[in-house]
């Protein structure tokens, strides 16, 4: 298979149209392909046989597994030098740190309609200058739930507009996020809202907040700069959520899926999140909030900056693969208009500009539509983490600082010193400085 | 106090103490029994009542909706759980009886013959057990992705072999020291060769020891993850357990389909489980005590 | 010279080390001597690199390491004396029932039959502190009025944890010892009962010596696989919250794959090894005790 694929891409060298116009023709071409797992994400995959059948290429799917595992397991492999499968799923935060492991799309794509693709997601695709992977249609940023029966009840508004003396609002800043959930707060029954309190989630909410209150993770030489009066007043807004008892106890060991359940079953009244739960959130089956599940745009911090830390998973092409122009064919194939179309329709935000107009115009309902435009506002203030290869590392040096401060171990300040520290440490033996 | 007085509050006593050990028998099983109802419950109830808040105590809706959706097409709700299941039970199942083919001789070994250090040796394929996964799954990736054994069965069964020799040997060995040398012995004075010998009398006797030390390989294998997980990939290889992690994604996990795949994965082992306990009790009796 | 006695074991054994020597063997050679390198999964050739202790020092000179190492020996500790009262009062238990014996056996044993991962997810989901189960039961029954967060608290953290691996390994235990029981000779027994000794004195002077290999063998058995205890705290809290019950194997885990310095977490992993053969050659000893003191030979 291996002769024939490689007399193949010699062929079409000399016939001067490597990548004209994708997909191409790629018989006898067999490619290995990591694909990540899960519901959301294999709807696409059913577009890969489109792909066969115009291309008459193969896709093996080598692996597929859930997001953590085939991050691992791409680590051991370049570990082990075992890289020379073709296609690997991706994904923002992720991808500074396989070094060497992707190749620049660009030249492989000549031709292609990369300008097609929102221009800022494709900024946060590239990586030292080179657009490492092309975005599917699962692009995050999260903007702000909640319940619309709270606020229309006009005993809540007079109530907060005499306790706070402005009115009751869906919030614009996250003081008024802070206000909000203190009042709305029952315990053990009912939150004021709820965050992300570990891993990466703790750290990238402390991140966005971060930049929301005009501060920066680091300054030019990354050196760490968090641990700024920026850093402390990011930092103590969650403290103060938890020691007001505004959110549940038991935050600093949600993620993703417990926040997810906690707004669905219907006791938390303001929630920060992703796009994916739109359409859990308002489904009668799942969720007990639905019919009354407001979305806005995610609020700004004392800087008058939103929040908006954001990523987006894709698709990418090893330096080593022997069939390049085939690989970036079939990239380029699972994240063009159609295939988008295809994988947005299942609820996930595109990253294609045409395909946000698509899903917005035949959205099937008024909540759906509501939705699609306010997170198509909060795109618009997204942006990625800081694009090296050490992010991941770094936020697991952060987030355990950050619980010590939330739970009351250490002061916001002592917290992110010591983590600052931490970080420099690693950032210097990565040899940065 | 006179005679039959003092019958009747024996007999009170007795009744009493009775009743105290149904009791606390009854809680006791309830304790343990309970997490895992609980898992089959939520594998029957829609999300919403799994996730309600205030709780939904009695179940309003029961049905066999997570398992129906299990089986559906990859992409539109199914996980190819077939396959891990197969999977999974041929890379326990093989494990199994090669780890006891293994153990078997090596217990023999063990049991029948006077070596110097054997102390030592015993303890040192003991000590193999205690090297936590996390320790080798990287070498053991890095070498079979070398050889091209990833994702296959074969890579697979023989890290779980090597993961079930010490405990089968110890069980084995400890088995084959309470059956009388004389009587493999005597088989051989009767014209039997040591092979026959062998497996005429002494392994027949060591029956119930094997079974127990299998029971025990076959759960090892059937729920271990930490491993399977780096050495297995795709519907080739994947396990059930590592099957499991289908149901999350980057930002939930789906409870009602984890649960009802969760009840899929610990039916065959209660079975199995089911049918040998009772050599896995007097195998055990026997086998490692007296070692 | 060797004899054909000596071939015919080397012959009997000789499958079992080969598998082991390649299956264990090589491999912790390997990671031996990446923990002398700042080997990082992401940059290859760092493994090139020798650094001699660099790694020890390191992880000998931080306090995260030894909280985890002293956390996880308390853990350890705990977790394995409850079981093994938690199993010897099941076995009592179970042996004293005169009826559905098969039933009952089946039933203790039903814990063990799940798989650790499966654990950390059904408690985690349990102790949930908003929707779980434990505390939607205790506010119903009125016995509290708060969300408990059992997997934040410090204390709780970890009693959580040790209530999911207890559950899931007492089985073991009680198996071990319900084999002992069933072996146990009867006529000292009823010698106790002639001599007029109380039920307390006949199980503290007869029954417990004769389990006490019994319940050696089960201790030894837990410490040779209890690392598989990572996959239940990886699950249920992943170490957190601030590290209140981060183990040796979840901060081994993050260390060696998510920040991918694997040298380090291998020689992170070589003390968690120590550790491991530290509390199997105890109990191992303690075993051997116990059975001459019985008489039934080595």
């Amino acid at each position: 298979m291996k002769v024939k694929s490689l007399t193949y891409s010699i062929a079409l060298l000399l016939a001067g149209a490597a990548h004209a116009d994708l997909p191409g023709k790629y018989d006898g071409v067999t490619l290995q392909a990591k694909l990540i797992g899960g519901q959301q994400y294999e709807a696409l995959y059913s577009r890969i046989a489109d792909w066969e059948a115009a291309t008459g290429a193969k896709v093996e799917v080598i692996s597929k597994k859930s997001h953590f595992e085939i991050d691992k397991e791409i680590k051991s492999d370049m570990a082990a030098g075992t890289t020379d499968w073709c296609v690997g799923s991706n994904h923002s935060s992720f991808a500074p740190q396989y070094i060497g492991l992707y190749q620049d799309l660009v030249p492989l794509l000549a031709g292609a309609d990369i300008d097609a693709y929102v221009p800022a997601i494709i900024g946060a695709s590239k990586v030292g200058g080179e657009l490492i992977m092309l975005p599917r249609a699962q692009f995050d940023v999260s903007a702000l739930y909640y319940q619309k029966s709270l606020f229309e009840d006009a005993d809540n508004q007079a109530k907060f507009k005499e306790k706070y003396g402005y009115d009751l609002k869906p919030a614009e800043t996250w003081a008024q996020v802070s206000d909000q959930a203190k009042f709305f707060t029952d315990p053990p029954n009912f939150y004021g809202t709820q965050f992300a309190g570990k891993d990466e989630g703790l750290s990238g909410r402390f991140y966005e907040m971060l930049i929301a209150e005009g501060g920066a993770m680091f300054d030019e030489a990354l050196k760490p700069t968090f641990n700024s009066e920026a850093g402390v007043r990011a930092l103590n807004w969650f403290v103060d959520m938890y020691e007001s008892g505004a959110v549940p106890k038991g935050t600093t060991s949600y993620l993703w899926d417990e926040l997810g359940a906690g707004f669905a079953s219907g006791n938390v009244a303001i929630n920060l999140d992703w796009p994916g739960w739109a359409g859990y959130f308002n489904d009668p089956e799942a969720s007990k909030v639905a019919n009354n599940v407001g979305v806005v745009v995610q609020p700004k911090g004392s800087a008058g900056i939103r929040t908006g830390w954001s990523g987006h998973h894709g698709f990418s092409v090893t330096s080593d693969c022997a069939n390049p122009e085939a690989a970036a064919s079939l990239v380029w194939f699972l994240t063009n208009e159609d295939s988008q179309k295809h994988e947005s329709a299942g609820g996930s935000l595109p990253t294609r500009t045409a395909v946000w107009e698509h899903v917005i115009n035949t959205a099937d309902s008024d909540y759906r539509k509501g939705v699609l435009a306010t997170f198509s506002e909060a795109a618009q203030h997204a942006f990625p983490v800081p694009s090296i290869a050490e992010w991941i590392e770094a936020s697991n040096v952060l987030f355990p600082e950050l619980q010590a401060a939330i739970v009351g171990e250490k002061t916001a300040q002592e917290a992110l010193d010591d983590a600052a520290k931490e970080i420099e440490e690693v950032l210097m033996d990565a040899g940065y400085y | 106090m006179n005679f039959a007085q003092s019958n009747v509050y024996q007999r009170t006593l007795k009744r009493v103490g009775k009743v105290a050990y149904i009791l606390i028998l009854a809680v006791t099983l309830m304790i343990i029994l309970l997490p895992g109802l609980w898992v089959f419950l939520n594998s029957l109830r829609p999300i919403n009542e799994i996730m309600a808040k205030p709780p939904v105590w009695i179940p309003q809706s029961l049905s066999f909706d997570h398992y129906k959706a299990m089986f559906d097409p990859v992409g539109s709700g199914g996980v190819p759980v077939l396959k891990y299941f197969r999977n999974s039970l041929i890379i326990s199942l093989s494990s199994t009886l090669i780890a006891l083919l293994i153990g078997l001789a090596g217990g023999y070994a063990f049991a029948r013959t006077h070596f110097k250090g054997k102390r030592h040796w015993f303890l040192g394929l003991m000590l193999t057990r205690t090297v936590p996964g996390i320790a080798l799954s990287l070498p053991l990736f890095m070498i079979m992705a070398k050889l091209g054994i990833i994702d296959t069965h074969f890579g697979v069964i023989l890290v779980y072999v090597a993961l079930n020799i010490p405990f089968t040997i110890w069980l084995i060995d400890g088995f084959f020291r309470q059956i009388p040398i004389e009587l493999s012995q005597a088989a051989q004075i009767d014209g039997c060769t040591p092979w026959q010998a062998f497996w005429k009398v002494e392994f027949p006797l060591a029956k119930s020891g094997i079974a127990s030390a299998g029971i025990f390989a076959f759960l090892t294998c059937w729920n271990e993850f930490a491993i399977a997980s780096q050495l297995t990939r795709s519907i080739h290889s994947k396990t059930l357990p590592v099957g499991l992690l289908d149901f999350t994604a980057e930002f939930g996990v789906n409870w009602g389909g984890m649960s009802a795949m969760a009840v899929l994965i610990t039916i065959p082992a209660i079975i199995l489980t089911f049918l040998v306990q009772k050599h896995l009790v007097s195998g055990l009796t026997f086998g490692a005590v007296k070692g | 010279m060797i004899d054909t006695k000596q071939k015919t074991t080397l012959l009997l054994l000789s499958p079992a080390i080969i598998v082991l020597v390649m299956v264990i063997l090589g491999p912790l050679i390997f990671s031996l001597y990446s923990s002398f390198t700042p080997f990082k999964l992401t940059r290859p050739d760092s493994i090139n690199q020798f650094i001699g202790f660099r790694n020890y020092v390191r992880i000998f000179g931080d306090e995260d390491f030894w909280a985890a190492f002293v956390r996880t020996i308390v853990v350890l500790t705990i977790a394995l004396n409850l079981e093994m009262l938690l199993g010897l009062g099941l076995a009592l238990l179970v042996n004293r029932a005169t009826m559905a014996q098969k039933t009952l056996r089946t039933i203790m044993m039903f814990p063990m039959m799940f798989s650790p991962i499966l654990v950390g997810f059904q408690f985690r989901f349990m102790f949930n502190d908003n929707i779980g189960v434990v505390n939607n039961a205790l506010q119903s029954l009125g016995i509290t009025q708060e969300a408990i967060p059992w997997l934040v608290d410090k204390y709780l953290a970890i009693f959580s944890i040790c209530v999911a691996e207890i559950w899931n390994s007492t089985s073991v235990f009680a198996i071990l010892i319900l084999a002992g029981l069933m072996s146990l000779p009867k006529d000292p027994l009823e010698a106790a009962e002639v001599d007029g000794c109380t039920k307390w004195q006949t199980f503290r002077h007869v029954t417990l010596p004769y389990l006490m290999p019994f319940l050696y063998i089960a201790m030894t058995i837990r410490s040779l696989d209890i690392a598989r205890a990572y996959d239940i705290v990886q699950i249920m809290t992943g170490g957190g919250p601030a590290q209140r019950t981060e183990l040796l194997w979840t901060m081994i885990a993050r260390t060696g794959y998510v920040d991918a310095k694997m040298g380090m977490a291998n020689a992170m992993s070589y003390v968690a090894i120590l550790l491991s053969i530290f509390f199997t050659v105890f109990f191992f000893r303690k075993l051997n005790q116990a059975r001459h003191q019985l008489g039934v030979g080595l």
